[in-house]
């Protein structure tokens, strides 16, 4: 019976998990020393996953949760050294329209969804085999660094959600079930999801991008929780901690 | 009492079928709908707090986007309008006109209203625009995002437990129970669409008694309806289609001809007595005045010559003018059938568009090429001149002016 029971705990003890997949630009080189960044304000929502798998927005959770995420993100790049600005509004950046700042937002989400579906959904497209990430904000992106002097921008955008407590008891229900012959254990539905995409503003290149989520497949056992210190801290930590090197760059350090 | 299996699929299937031919859903009553938000209101539920902070990020994507048509008149125009059937939230609500050419708006759950063009293009007043706008307000009024989403997540909730205790108790006694939690689910998805149709028929019955009692003729929204109605239809036609019907069950709108319908008997017994309204033609004409032209140039480039030939006789119910009849050409000649003679059909229209004060320089133009291509040279030139004088710095100006002098 004993062996029984460890059996089917073991799905759920594996079912939960954290991936990041990250893709650079060939020639891409992490920032280090002296660069300045922007980081542009932060998508962030949180939500709720109700009973029936549905995901409801918390206005208060996303509230903390951005707070927390923007503290997470200073003290990250205060320890590489950059100069960074961290965009809370649109009009944060003095002396540029915030309208301007939008158009450049909206332009990002167009490459990102583009990015996202090429590189992670499976449509993966034979032009931009073998070039690491080929994609570009253009002039607009230039001429924001040269009115503002950043050398990048950092988009962000980051999810997450929690069981409610009916959620949890219909996942309890689900793993019950197990012992009757009704066997549910895997309900899922909360977790986590982010992206950060790099632009070099000099270039207008995006030279990095990286993708992080979360998710367990058990209602009740989180991943991480961007409403606190902690939290905000790893998902920053998993989101932009490991940049590395484009793959030219990578080839060269290894003849060397 | 035995009841044998087949009894009970036959009665099933009975009551199925009653409900899909749709005995008719009962009319919400105007004097029931009474709005349930106060001015100045704000979030109150951490769902709807949730909501509300979604949404301002949508309105802050919508306000800047560059679909919008930012002409500061008509957007005033549009402000107070709101202000008259807005009800007790009329300070509260925002409006935007999005350059779309097609019959529609959308009521967002903070209270902002997102407009398209091709909806002004088709109100024949005021009064009509009103109506369409109070509609929308009582999406607002009735909190009906809210209640819907409250709504979906009751539902979906129920049937995730119904559904698991189904196959945990199935498992316990050994019987597949699938097949029961596939018709669960149907269940649920049809519920939805119900309770969504009941909201549409809410806003409705809200929309004509907010009108009613800003002084229109409540009368106007039916009328609404039955452009709309014969437009689809006349589109289908030219397409030789039907127009499409949704099955009853499925929609999530109830059928325009009930709407329309329940509209006039909920008009009736709202209008005053006296029955003497305004519906404001010559207010809603010159504040569309400078959009009219995009506005049809947009409809009837669509490639849809039914429901344009719809429209443009729709609006010259009121008087034909230099405007509609232009438009009246191109419809003709966009399409370009042969078989139909669309070219003649359009070279009467322009021909008869000049003979208007207001006919649009492009007007002139296209009557010079008809006659040119008739080999009336010398009208042709004329009306080439008419048309160089009136758009002296168009972008064909000179082809144009070269055509007159050769």
């Amino acid at each position: 019976m004993r062996r029984m029971v460890l059996a089917l705990l073991l799905p759920v003890a594996l079912a939960g998990c954290v991936q990041t997949r990250q893709y650079a630009d060939v020639e891409f080189t992490p920032p280090q020393g002296d660069y300045k960044l922007l980081v542009m304000r932060p998508d962030v929502s949180v939500g709720s996953v109700t009973t029936g798998g549905l995901v409801e927005p918390r206005a208060d959770w996303t509230e903390s949760a951005r707070t927390k995420l923007l503290a997470a993100i200073r003290a990250q790049q205060a320890a590489r050294g950059g100069n960074v600005l961290i965009m809370e509004k649109r009009n944060s950046l003095p002396g540029v329209d915030p309208e301007a700042v939008a158009e450049l937002e909206r332009l990002h989400y167009a490459v990102g969804s583009s990015i996202a579906l090429h590189k992670y959904s499976g449509a993966y497209l034979p032009t931009k085999r073998g070039k690491g990430l080929d994609w570009t904000l253009g002039e607009d992106a230039v001429a924001l660094g040269r009115r503002t002097g950043y050398d990048y921008a950092l988009f962000l955008h980051a999810e997450d959600s929690f069981a409610s407590t009916g959620r949890v008891a219909l996942q309890v229900l689900g793993i019950a079930g197990c012992f009757v012959g009704f066997c549910a254990p895997n309900v899922g539905g909360a977790g986590q999801f982010a992206y950060a995409s790099l632009v070099d503003l000099r270039t207008g290149e995006v030279v990095w991008f990286n993708v992080v989520s979360a998710g367990s497949q058990v209602a009740g056992i989180k991943m991480g929780d961007i409403r606190t210190d902690v939290g905000a801290a790893q998902m920053v930590d998993r989101l932009l901690d490991r940049m590395k090197p484009g793959r030219n760059v990578q080839r060269r350090e290894h003849r060397q | 009492m035995s009841w044998s299996r087949r009894a009970i699929l036959g009665a099933g299937g009975a009551l199925a079928a009653a409900t899909a031919t749709g005995v008719a859903e009962a009319r919400v009553l105007p004097k029931d709908m009474v709005p349930l938000i106060g001015p100045g209101y704000r979030a109150v539920d951490p769902d709807e707090k949730g909501m509300w902070q979604q949404m301002e990020r949508v309105e802050e994507e919508v306000s800047g986007s560059n679909l919008l048509i930012r002409d500061p008149q008509l957007t005033a125009y549009l402000g107070v309008l709101i202000g008259k059937v807005g009800g007790p939230a009329a300070k509260d609500m925002r409006i935007y006109l999005a350059r779309i050419p097609e019959f529609n708006a959308v009521m967002f759950p903070t209270g902002f209203a997102v407009v398209f063009s091709g909806l002004l293009l088709r109100m024949r007043n005021e009064a009509q625009l009103a109506g369409v706008i109070a509609h929308e307000s009582g999406h607002f009024l009735r909190k009906h995002q809210l209640r819907q989403w409250r709504d979906m997540r009751r539902k979906t909730d129920i049937f995730s437990f119904v559904a698991m205790g189904a196959g945990v108790a199935g498992g316990a006694a050994g019987v597949y129970a699938g097949d029961l939690v596939q018709l669960a689910q149907l269940g649920a998805i049809l519920s939805l669409l119900k309770y969504n149709r009941t909201l549409e028929a809410e806003a409705d019955a809200m929309g004509v008694r907010l009108l009613a009692e800003a002084g229109y003729d409540p009368m106007a929204m039916s009328e609404t309806w039955e452009q709309l109605i014969a437009e689809l239809d006349l589109s289908a036609k030219y397409r030789r289609k039907k127009r499409e019907r949704d099955f009853a069950l499925f929609a999530t709108h109830p059928s325009p001809e009930s709407r329309m319908a329940d509209l006039k008997i909920s008009a009736a017994e709202m209008k005053r007595p006296d029955g003497n309204y305004d519906a404001y033609r010559e207010r809603y004409m010159s504040a569309l005045a400078t959009l009219r032209p995009t506005l049809l140039d947009d409809q009837v480039k669509l490639n849809d010559p039914g429901a344009s030939q719809y429209v443009v006789n729709t609006l010259a119910r009121d008087g034909w003018n230099g405007l509609l009849r232009f438009y009246e050409g191109e419809v003709w000649r966009l399409r370009n059938s042969q078989k139909m003679a669309d070219e003649a059909r359009a070279a009467q229209g322009y021909a008869a568009a000049v003979m208007y004060p207001d006919a649009p320089p492009d007007a002139w133009r296209w009557h010079g090429i008809m006659l040119l291509k008739k080999g009336r040279q010398a009208e042709a030139r004329a009306a080439f001149a008419k048309y160089l004088q009136l758009a002296p710095n168009a972008p064909d100006a000179a082809l144009v002016r070269q055509m007159v002098a050769g």
